[in-house]
């Protein structure tokens, strides 16, 4: 059990332009603070907290798009300076080149030098993209530009492109939010497919509870802001690969109560400080009301 | 692939379907071979209707045209005063006198003398513009020391400072191609600066998170997505090359359309004056065609939307 990333007391602040209330001076604002965390390898972690509760920024440091104030973030033991080819994230709003194809979109990450300091060729790129768009589920979309494509199918592409050049970690903010209740259940299904099939370690942003305990096999949780980490939920679901819908079993509503209720006093918090992106029942406004019932009496 | 297949395959099944029904009531047992016969004749009627509905619409669109030519044709005849008609010539007089600079080849040359001028001032410009604003544009520091310079000189009108170019460069060639490239040039540039500027700092951040370098980020990056807005500025200079360039030449030039145009008012012919006309515009209505066929051939992704 060897953790592939840790964050070793991880702070992060920002400094704040000078509004007009606070009378011209800049302020420093604490978005992370003092944070440990280990990932192992190969684990699927998922991370919920508070709209506003430092998740995105986290990400942004695991990437290498960001810098700690103080504090390290190591993968593999070494210290992230950078992005690298060894992580990938995969953006809530896609982040596809619209002047490029599906295929395109997915090679992208393939046109510079490998790690064997070699270059693919284009046929090689493109039989690579190809191969990716099948695992995804794209299979015959290699020329059609993201605007020809549904938003599922642009996650997808996303998905296809950050797994193309064959990162070992997968950093994932918020992927489906954006997407209907069917689509985002099917792609979770499909997320778990190529974990299973991959075995890469991937750490997943979201803000629906259901999607965090049917995900991840371990669920963070931050407190709100300044974000810290409040608890690490063991999600232990007997059975999980069974046909039967785990959503339904006690297991899961059981571990499902117990993410709500650390999650309860923070967004009371967080909806004081004036975000409302979960309600306090424990409900995201863009989730399927289905399996909510449960904690709604409980409450 | 395969959706375009189904896509365009949708409205022909629907339209059988809604054939077969109307005519489903007659007889059931000759339905099929009535469907058929009635989804044949339906598309051939379709087509004609295309087909028609096309030249309306074209007919449509040309009746401004014809309107106006009309007017030109049969205004000087009838309604202008016989002391005004000599400066207003009838289209036939016109078209004459176009046919007869044409067969002396001499439209021939104006017309190429003002090309060769405005290709190399607008080609200039396109180069200069592009490359000083993709550096301005990365270069943020670059960007505040000369702005409030660029702005002065965009709002200079170019035409303001042809006495300039005519006493430092001579009433020749170069003072003419240096207005249209200076005239040329500020589109260009500043359609750059905005285009990479307004670059999604979304798909810079994925860019970055893919591991790309700063070269390869700008390369793959910030200048596929800015090229729209770069063409957008080129085709506003070549319509702004041209304006310049014709009053240039009105006012010292040996060769050229617009020295066509006031030489020929001077000589008092008239007729040659307003086929000097015709062509500047047949001219500019080229060259604007051509750029934005460019233009959209380069922002497709992006038109595609509301197409
Ligand atoms: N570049 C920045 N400059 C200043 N403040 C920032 C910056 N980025 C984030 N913040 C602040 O840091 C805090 C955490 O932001 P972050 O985007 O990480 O939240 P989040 O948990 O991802 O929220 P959400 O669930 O709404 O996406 C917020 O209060 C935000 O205002
Ligand atoms: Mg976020």
């Amino acid at each position: 059990m060897t953790a592939k990333i840790s964050l070793r007391n991880v702070s992060k602040q920002f400094t704040v332009r000078p509004g007009k209330k606070s009378g011209g001076t800049a302020t420093t604002l604490t978005a992370i603070d003092s944070l440990n965390l280990d990932v192992r390898d190969g684990e699927f972690l998922t991370l919920v907290g508070p709209s506003g509760s430092g998740k995105t920024t986290l990400l942004d440091l695991l990437a290498g798009l960001s810098t700690p104030t103080s504090g390290e973030v190591l993968v593999d033991g070494q210290p992230v300076t950078g992005p690298g080819k060894d992580r990938a994230v995969v953006f809530q709003q896609y982040a596809l080149f619209p002047w490029r194809t599906a295929s395109a979109n997915v090679s992208i990450g393939l046109e510079g030098k490998g790690p064997d300091g070699r270059k693919l060729s284009r046929r090689e790129r493109a039989a690579k993209a190809s191969e990716y768009l099948k695992l995804v589920g794209l299979a015959c979309f290699e020329d059609r530009f993201p605007h020809e494509l549904s938003g599922g199918m642009k996650q997808r592409v996303a998905i296809a492109r950050s797994l193309a050049y064959e990162p070992d970690v997968l950093l994932m903010d918020e992927p489906f939010a954006a997407l209907d209740a069917q689509t985002r259940e099917q792609l979770q299904e499909e997320l778990l497919r190529i974990w299973r099939a991959t075995g890469k370690t991937i750490v997943f942003i979201t803000h629906g509870i259901n999607e965090a305990v049917y995900l991840g096999q371990r669920v963070a949780v931050l407190s709100a802001r300044p974000g810290r980490l409040k608890a690490i939920v063991e999600v232990e679901i007997p059975d999980r690969d069974g046909a039967e819908d785990i959503r339904s079993t006690p297991a899961f509503v059981e571990q499902r109560h117990k993410v709500w209720t650390l999650l309860h006093d923070e967004v009371r918090l967080a909806q004081d400080a004036g975000h409302r992106k979960i309600l306090p029942d424990g409900s995201a406004p863009d989730e399927p009301a289905t399996h909510q019932t449960p904690e709604r009496s409980a409450a | 692939m395969s959706a375009t297949l189904t896509k365009t395959a949708r409205p022909a099944g629907g339209e059988t379907a809604a054939l077969e029904t109307a005519v489903g009531e007659v007889t059931s047992a000759e339905k099929p071979a009535t469907a058929a016969l009635a989804s044949v004749t339906g598309a051939v009627a379709d087509a004609a209707k295309g087909a028609a509905f096309r030249a309306g619409s074209w007919l449509w669109k040309a009746t401004g045209i014809l309107a106006f030519l009309a007017l030109w044709e049969f205004g000087p005849l009838y309604l202008a005063a016989p002391s005004t008609r000599v400066f207003l010539p009838p289209l036939h007089e016109v078209l004459l006198a176009w046919g007869k600079l044409f067969e002396a080849g001499s439209i021939q040359g104006h017309l190429a003398a003002s090309l060769s001028r405005s290709v190399a001032g607008f080609g200039i410009a396109v180069v200069a513009g592009v490359s000083l604003g993709l550096l301005i544009a990365w270069y943020g520091r670059l960007n505040s020391v000369l702005n409030p310079l660029l702005e002065l000189f965009r709002n200079t009108a170019a035409l303001a400072l042809l006495p300039v170019f005519t006493l430092l460069l001579g009433i020749g060639e170069e003072s003419k191609v240096t207005i249209v490239a200076y005239a040329a040039f500020f589109p260009v540039l500043l359609n750059t600066i905005a285009g990479v500027k307004t670059v999604d700092p979304l798909l810079v951040r994925a860019a970055k998170s893919l591991g790309l370098n700063s070269f390869r980020l700008f390369q793959k990056v910030i200048l596929p997505s800015a090229v729209p807005t770069i063409f957008t500025g080129i085709r506003m200079a070549g319509t702004a090359s041209i304006l310049v360039l014709i009053a240039a030449e009105m006012v010292g030039a040996k060769a050229g359309l617009g020295y066509l145009i006031v030489n020929a008012q001077s000589s008092f012919l008239i007729p040659d004056m307003y086929a000097g006309i015709l062509t500047v515009s047949l001219l500019g209505l080229g060259v604007n065609f051509l750029l934005v066929a460019l233009e959209r051939h380069f922002s497709r992704w992006r038109t595609a939307v509301g197409a």
